[in-house]
């Protein structure tokens, strides 16, 4: 079967799947594919989201949706790219029925007669040392991630954190591959400039 | 390749995505240019920071969610089986699980089934047979309103406003069925 076939049925909403009665041997298929890739998804969801709670949740209907289209999943077929496509839009989902957690993109550049100008911010850790405290690098990570936009933050997180290339991440979100660039780019940009102190830091760290 | 290209393409040069041609100019402008070396280590520190997150590890009530089916060894735990079915099956099924609980123990849904068909069209046959009878009577309708009308009237001639415009004296009264042109040129 075809990887967008595949889509298309994990996709379809849940009423629309028949959920027949599964052998040992598929429940062990399925159970296989939760051993291999329920860290990966955990890990996006959290990344995405920001929070245990909201990751938990999108994970859990993430495989719940997989479970239900078991049939029609290739045996062995590597299942990322629309494992991880389905993580990215039931986040999606998750912004649009909770509207009131949008906030404007800090990540947009600003218009100005002289061309585009992308915001500063001050330095996230006041206090210097707290820069190599490893919970304290990971907080401002984190906090840094929830000021991207959506799009942004789901290409940085699939590129820096997941480690997938750019032709993977193309074809995981259904973007061009041009698109990915420019996104990745505009995020670590951004991403820069909020963890400055932390960015310094590891520089630092480079020279010495 | 000029200096604000050059910076965009930065990221790009960095995780290696280039072509080589582009790369290669990259690199050069790169040797001449210390605002681009400085933005592009500020770029890989930060790629840097992100590579280095430890993963978040899954809790334990996600492990046990996600695998609920495979250690109840069956799907019916996990997920309601939603195949369309018969409406007798679908009693049946109801019925069982209602059965279960001993709250209302019913071994043949069938007759269920029928007997709710049976004291539906009882509650249904008055409606039927009104909606019958008014057809019925709007086929007579005018007739019928004037003979009630005019018992009513004879009953009770002052509340009638039809009466009491002939009291008045600018009523014209049309009897049913006739020509109003007709009617109006008698009371001239």
């Amino acid at each position: 079967m075809s990887e967008a076939a595949a889509t298309m049925a994990i996709m379809a909403p849940p009423e629309a799947v028949q959920a027949p009665s599964y052998t040992a041997e598929e429940l062990a298929r399925y159970d296989g594919i939760v051993q291999r890739y329920t860290r990966h998804v955990y890990n996006i969801a959290y990344r995405m989201t920001g929070n245990e709670a909201d990751a938990r949740d999108l994970s859990q209907e993430a495989f719940l949706r997989v479970y239900r289209a078991l049939r029609r999943v290739q045996p062995g077929a590597p299942l990322e790219s629309w494992l991880y496509r389905i993580v990215s839009n039931l986040y999606i989902d998750l912004l649009r029925r909770r509207p009131r957690v949008r906030v404007e993109s800090l990540d947009a550049p600003i218009d100005t007669p002289r061309g585009e100008m992308v915001r500063e911010f001050p330095d996230a850790a006041a206090n210097p040392e707290a820069v190599f405290e490893r919970e304290h690098i990971d907080g401002a990570i984190q906090e840094a991630l929830g000021t991207l936009s959506a799009e942004l933050r789901m290409v940085v997180i699939l590129s820096d954190i997941e480690g997938f290339a750019y032709e993977e991440i193309a074809a995981m979100l259904r973007v061009p591959l041009g698109t990915v660039k420019s996104r990745l780019h505009r995020a670590r940009q951004v991403l820069q400039q909020r963890l400055r102190p932390y960015v310094d830091a590891r520089r630092r760290g480079w020279q010495a | 390749m000029n200096h604000h290209r050059a910076g965009r393409l930065l990221s790009a040069y960095m995780d290696a995505e280039l072509p080589a041609k582009e790369a290669r100019e990259v690199q050069e402008h790169l040797l001449d240019c210390e605002a681009c070396r400085e933005a592009h280590d500020r770029l890989r520190a930060t790629r840097d920071l992100l590579a280095g997150l430890p993963p978040a590890e899954p809790p334990a009530e996600l492990w046990a969610a996600i695998r609920q089916p495979v250690l109840r060894g069956r799907l019916a735990a996990a997920v309601p089986d939603v195949r369309p079915q018969g409406l007798v099956e679908r009693l049946r099924a109801a019925s069982w699980s209602l059965g279960r609980e001993r709250w209302f123990p019913v071994r043949r849904p069938g007759w269920v089934f029928a007997a709710v068909v049976v004291v539906l069209a009882l509650a249904a046959l008055p409606l039927v047979k009104g909606t019958v009878d008014r057809l019925h009577a709007s086929e007579i309708g005018v007739d019928l309103y004037v003979h009630d009308h005019a018992v009513q009237m004879g009953a009770a001639p002052l509340v009638d406003r039809a009466y009491l415009g002939l009291v008045a004296g600018d009523a014209e009264l049309v009897m049913a069925g006739e020509n109003p042109r007709a009617a109006g040129g008698r009371t001239r």
